[in-house]
C-alpha cells in the first residue's frame, strides 16, 4: 500500500508532472479520456527512443524539443539526457544548453525545487559530455538589455 | 523511357520558377548532420542583409539562403516552417540560426565537434550568442510595463478631472449677486450687528455698542466699516 501511496513532495519531484490520480493508480488503468492510451513508461519510452536514434538530425531533435515543450509535462531526466547525448552528436552545444534553459524556466514555473532536482540527476550525463549548465554560463540572469521585438 | 509515358508540357516561367524555389528550399536546409560543415557559408561579417537591394534573381545557388534571412544557417522547422528567428518560450529552438557564420565562430564549431570540456566559458557563451539573440532569462524577464501603465492611468484621469472641473467654470461662470455689492454688504453688516450676531466669539463681540465703534484693531471692521451707522 505504501508503495502505490507516495507522499505529494516525492511524487512531485520523482515523476513528471501528472496529476496525482494518475500516479496512484496501477499500470493498467483506464484513461478517463479516450485520446490517449499509453502508460507514462511507454511515454518515456517513445521519447526517449525518439532521441537515442544514432543518426539524428539536428532538425528532429529540435522538432522534438519543441513539441515536448508543448506538452504538460516536464521529462523525465532519462529523456532529458537521451536528448543531450543527441545534442552530442550533432555537435551543438548551445542547443543543449537553450533546451536546459527551457525546461529551467517551465520548472520553476512549477516549484522551485524541481530545478535542483532535475540538475541532479543529470548531473552524471552534464560531467560525462562536459555540459555547462545555464547558471554556469551566467544565464540564469540576464547578461544583455536588449530591446524587446515588440517594442520595435 | 518516361518520355514516352509523360506528355512534354511548357511550362510557363512562373511555374519554373515556383519549382525551382520548392527544389532549392529542400537543398537549402543545412541541419543534416553529414553535411553541416562543408555547405555552411563563412563569410567575414555576420551582418549581410540589404533591403535596399533588389530581391536576387533566383536560382539554386542564391536560393540556398533566402535572401530575407542573409546567410544564416536553417537549422530546425521552427513555428511553422518558415525560416525566421523567433524566442519564445513555448518554442525553445527556431528555425535559423541568429548569426551568420564568420570565421571565428566556424573556428569554434570545429572545436565544438571535439571534447566539450575543452571549451572555455567565454567560447560557449559565444556559441550560445552566436545562435541565439536572447537566452531564457532575458527575454522572460520583468518590463516594468506596469508603471508606465499605472503612472499615464493616473494622468489621463487626473487631466480628465481638470478639464472637468476647468470646463464647468468657465461655462458656468454666472456674475456675481448684486447683494455682493460694497453697500449691500455694509447693510448687511448693520444688520448683523443690529441683531447681535455672533455675541460670544465672533462678530458683535466686535463692535462696542457703548461707543459705537468697532472694538480692537481688527482691520476689517476698521478700515471698511468705520463709518457704520449702528442699527440699534
Amino acid at each position: 500500500m505504501a508503495l502505490l501511496f507516495r507522499s505529494t513532495l516525492i511524487q512531485s519531484l520523482a515523476k513528471t508532472t501528472r496529476p496525482m490520480w494518475m500516479s496512484m493508480a496501477s499500470t493498467a488503468r483506464r484513461n478517463m479520456s479516450s485520446h490517449n492510451k499509453e502508460t507514462d513508461a511507454e511515454f518515456d519510452q517513445r521519447w526517449k527512443a525518439y532521441f537515442e536514434r544514432p543518426n539524428i538530425d539536428g532538425w528532429d531533435i529540435r522538432q522534438g524539443i519543441n513539441h515536448m515543450n508543448r506538452l504538460d509535462l516536464i521529462p523525465e531526466p532519462d529523456i532529458i539526457s537521451a536528448c543531450l547525448k543527441a545534442c552530442r552528436r550533432v555537435n551543438d552545444h548551445s542547443l543543449a544548453v537553450r533546451y536546459l534553459e527551457a525546461i529551467r524556466y517551465k520548472s520553476n514555473t512549477v516549484s522551485n525545487n524541481v530545478w535542483p532536482w532535475i540538475l541532479q540527476e543529470i548531473r552524471p550525463t552534464l560531467n560525462q559530455l562536459g555540459l555547462s549548465t545555464p547558471e554556469e554560463l551566467g544565464y540564469d540572469k540576464p547578461e544583455l538589455a536588449l530591446k524587446s521585438v515588440d517594442d520595435m | 523511357m518516361s518520355s514516352l509515358l509523360l506528355r512534354h508540357v511548357k511550362l510557363t516561367h512562373p511555374q519554373v520558377a515556383l519549382m525551382l524555389q520548392y527544389q532549392v528550399r529542400a537543398d537549402a536546409s543545412t541541419a543534416s548532420a553529414a553535411a553541416v560543415s562543408n555547405k555552411s557559408i563563412v563569410q567575414t561579417s555576420p551582418v549581410v542583409l540589404d533591403n535596399r537591394k533588389p530581391p536576387p534573381p533566383l536560382d539554386a545557388e542564391r536560393m540556398r539562403m533566402h535572401p530575407r534571412i542573409g546567410n544564416r544557417e536553417i537549422v530546425g522547422y521552427g513555428l511553422k516552417g518558415k525560416p525566421e528567428y523567433f524566442d519564445l518560450v513555448m518554442f525553445p529552438c527556431p528555425s535559423i540560426r541568429w548569426e551568420a557564420d564568420t570565421p571565428a565562430i566556424a573556428a569554434l564549431r570545429n572545436k565544438e565537434k571535439g571534447d566539450w570540456k575543452q571549451l572555455s566559458v567565454e567560447e560557449k557563451k559565444q556559441l550560445y550568442r552566436a545562435s541565439f539573440r536572447q537566452t531564457f532569462a532575458e527575454f522572460t524577464a520583468a518590463t516594468g510595463l506596469w508603471k508606465w501603465a499605472v503612472g499615464w492611468t493616473l494622468i489621463v484621469l487626473a487631466g480628465l478631472i481638470l478639464g472637468y472641473d476647468g470646463w464647468r467654470r468657465i461655462v458656468y461662470n454666472f456674475d456675481r449677486p448684486d447683494s455682493f455689492s460694497e453697500e449691500k454688504l455694509k447693510k448687511q453688516m448693520q444688520y448683523h450687528i443690529a441683531a447681535r450676531q455672533g455675541p460670544m466669539r465672533t462678530f458683535s463681540v466686535k463692535w462696542d455698542y457703548e461707543t459705537g465703534k468697532a472694538r480692537g484693531k481688527n482691520k476689517y471692521w476698521i478700515t471698511s466699516y468705520q463709518t457704520i451707522d449702528a442699527i440699534t
